[in-house]
C-alpha cells in the first residue's frame, strides 16, 4: 500500500478519483430524488458526441464535451418544462442521437479510436498535473452550488408545485442542476469512462438510502461509500492489473449489495 | 393566534381566461373569496378546478383577465400563501421524515440560501402537534397513512404561517371517516387562526357541511353562492352533465 501510495501519478489520480467520487455522491442524493437516473444514463452517453466534437474540431475534448453536454441537458429542461413531452422521452430521443453523432464523427478521425477508450472506460491513473486544477475547482464549485441550494433542491424533488408557490426561484434550478450534473458527468469520464458513469450518479445515493435512516444519514453513508470505492477500486486495479474505472463501478456496486444486505438487518 | 385581516379579498379574479396550446382550460372566470372564508370550489374532472389554483399561486399565468391575492398580483403578493397538493410522491424507500416535510414550509419564508435553524423546528414540531401528529416527527413519511399525510402535508402548510391556504383536491383516496376528519382539521384551522381556505374537491357529501361558500366550475363559473344553494342537485346535474373535452383539470 505504501508503494502504490508513493507514485505522483497514484496521488493525482487518488486526490482528483476522490473529490469526484464525493460530488457524484452528493448529485446522487438529487438524482435518486428527482428520479433522473436516465437523464444521468443519456448525458453520460451524449458527452461521447461532444468529446467527437473537440477531436474533429481540435479542441479540448473534455471542454467541448461539458459545452455540448450541457448544452443537451438545458434542451432536455426545456422540452420537460414546456411539458409536451416527458424529459425520459426527450432524452431517449437526444441520448442515441447524441452518440450516433459521436460515432459518426470518430469515424471521421480514424487515429483517434485507441484514445476513444480512455473516455468511454476511464482512467483516473493517466491524469495530468496540469488537469488537477480543473477537475478540484469543478468539483469545488459543484459541491458549493449543492450545498448552498441543498434545502431548496430537495424541497423541489419532494414538491415542485409547493417550491414554486414559496416563491422559491424552481426553474433557475432546475436548469442549474441539470448544468452540475452535465458538467460533473463529463468531469467523472476522467474516472470512470462514459460508460460507466452514469452508475456513479446513481450507486452511492442508493447505498444511502439502503442504510440511512435519515436524509443526513443517507448523505453520509453514499458519500463514504463513493470514498471506499474511490480508493478500494483504485488499489484493486494497481494490485490487479485491471482497469481502473471498472474497478470502482464494481466496488460500489458490491457496497450497495452488501447495503441491501444489511440494511434488511437494521 | 388571530392574525388581522388586510381588507382586499383574499382572492380576486376577473374575466380569467387561460387556454393550453389552444384548448380553453378556463373561460371569462370571475369570483372572490373574502378574507377568513371557507370557500369549495367544485367541478367535475378536467372542468379547470386546478388551473384555477394555479392562476391564483401565479404557477399559470391567465391569457387575459386580471388576479388579485390580498389585492396583489399573485407574483407581488404580501401575504404568505400556502399549497396543499393531492398528495406528494416520494421515491420508495428515500429516509425523509415527517419532520423533513413539514419543515420545508418554512424554506419559502427564510428564502433561498438560509437553513432552517431551532426556531424552525420548534415551528414545525408545533404545527405537526395542531395536526395531532406530534409523535411522529421521526417516523418516515412514507410509513404513514394517507390521512396522515395529508395532515403532514395541512402542517407544512401552516409552517409557513399563511394567510391563504389553496387545497387541491385533498382528500382524494381517503375513506369517508379520514376525510371527515380532514376537513373538520381545516374548518377549526380555519376559525382559529383566521385562515381563508380554497378547496377544490369533489367530496360533495362532505364539503356542504364546512364550507361558507360554493364555486361551481366546468371551465365556465356554472354558480356561486352558499354552499347549500349550489349543492343543489339541479345546478350540479347541470354543471357535471356538461361535455369535458380537453385534458387540463
Amino acid at each position: 500500500m505504501v508503494e502504490f501510495l508513493s507514485f505522483a501519478f497514484v496521488q493525482r489520480a487518488l486526490l482528483t478519483g476522490i473529490l469526484l467520487g464525493v460530488t457524484c455522491a452528493v448529485l446522487a442524493f438529487f438524482v435518486v430524488l428527482r428520479r433522473m437516473a436516465f437523464v444521468g444514463v443519456g448525458l453520460s452517453h451524449a458527452a461521447l458526441g461532444g468529446v467527437a466534437i473537440g477531436v474533429v474540431a481540435g479542441v479540448s475534448p473534455l471542454l467541448s464535451a461539458a459545452i455540448f453536454t450541457t448544452g443537451v441537458a438545458w434542451v432536455i429542461g426545456w422540452i420537460g418544462g414546456r411539458g409536451e413531452v416527458s424529459e425520459d422521452t426527450a432524452m431517449g430521443v437526444f441520448f442515441p442521437a447524441a452518440m450516433a453523432l459521436g460515432v459518426v464523427l470518430i469515424s471521421l478521425s480514424p487515429g483517434y479510436r485507441q484514445d476513444l477508450m480512455g473516455y468511454l472506460f476511464g482512467n483516473i491513473l493517466s491524469v495530468q498535473p496540469g488537469e488537477v486544477p480543473t477537475l478540484v475547482a469543478l468539483c469545488g464549485v459543484a459541491l458549493v452550488l449543492l450545498g448552498y441550494f441543498f434545502k431548496e433542491l430537495l424541497y423541489m424533488g419532494v414538491d415542485e408545485d409547493a417550491a414554486r408557490a414559496a416563491g422559491l426561484p424552481v426553474e433557475p434550478l432546475r436548469y442549474l442542476l441539470l448544468t452540475v450534473l452535465a458538467v460533473t458527468i463529463v468531469a467523472a469520464m476522467r474516472l470512470v469512462g462514459i460508460v460507466l458513469v452514469s452508475a456513479f450518479v446513481v450507486i452511492p445515493a442508493a447505498t444511502g438510502q439502503a442504510l440511512g435512516r435519515s436524509l443526513r444519514a443517507m448523505m453520509v453513508v453514499g458519500v463514504v461509500s463513493a470514498l471506499i470505492s474511490v480508493v478500494g477500486g483504485l488499489w484493486i486495479s494497481w494490485s490487479w492489473d485491471l482497469p481502473s474505472g471498472a474497478a470502482i463501478v464494481l466496488v460500489s456496486a458490491g457496497l450497495f449489495f452488501v447495503s441491501l444486505l444489511v440494511g434488511r438487518r437494521i | 393566534m388571530n392574525v388581522p385581516l388586510p381588507s382586499p379579498p383574499a382572492i380576486r379574479l376577473d374575466r380569467v381566461d387561460v387556454a393550453f396550446q389552444g384548448r380553453p382550460a378556463l373561460e371569462d372566470v370571475s369570483f372572490e373569496v373574502s378574507a377568513g372564508s371557507f370557500v369549495a370550489l367544485l367541478g367535475p374532472n378536467g372542468a379547470g378546478k386546478s388551473t384555477c389554483l394555479k392562476v391564483i399561486l401565479g404557477l399559470v399565468r391567465p391569457d387575459a383577465g386580471t388576479v388579485a391575492v390580498f389585492g396583489s398580483p399573485p407574483a407581488r403578493r404580501e401575504y404568505p400563501v400556502a399549497y396543499v397538493p393531492q398528495r406528494i410522491v416520494i421515491p420508495r424507500g428515500f429516509p425523509i421524515t415527517v419532520l423533513d416535510v413539514v419543515i420545508m414550509g418554512r424554506f419559502g419564508v427564510l428564502g433561498v440560501g438560509r437553513r432552517p435553524g431551532a426556531p424552525d423546528r420548534e415551528q414545525a414540531l408545533a404545527a405537526l402537534s395542531v395536526v395531532g401528529l406530534g409523535d411522529l416527527a421521526r417516523r418516515r413519511f412514507q410509513d404513514l397513512s394517507g390521512g396522515q399525510q395529508q395532515r403532514v402535508l395541512i402542517a407544512r402548510a401552516l409552517c409557513g404561517d399563511p394567510l391563504l391556504l389553496l387545497l387541491d383536491e385533498p382528500t382524494a383516496g381517503l375513506d369517508s371517516g379520514a376525510r371527515a376528519r380532514f376537513y373538520a382539521l381545516v374548518c377549526d384551522l380555519q376559525h382559529q387562526k383566521g385562515l381563508t381556505v380554497l378547496c377544490a374537491t369533489h367530496d360533495l357529501d362532505v364539503v356542504g357541511d364546512h364550507a361558507d361558500r360554493a364555486i361551481l366550475l366546468n371551465r365556465t363559473i356554472r354558480a356561486a353562492g352558499p354552499a347549500g344553494e349550489v349543492m343543489d342537485a339541479a345546478t350540479l346535474n347541470q354543471a357535471y352533465a356538461f361535455p369535458v373535452d380537453h385534458a387540463h383539470g
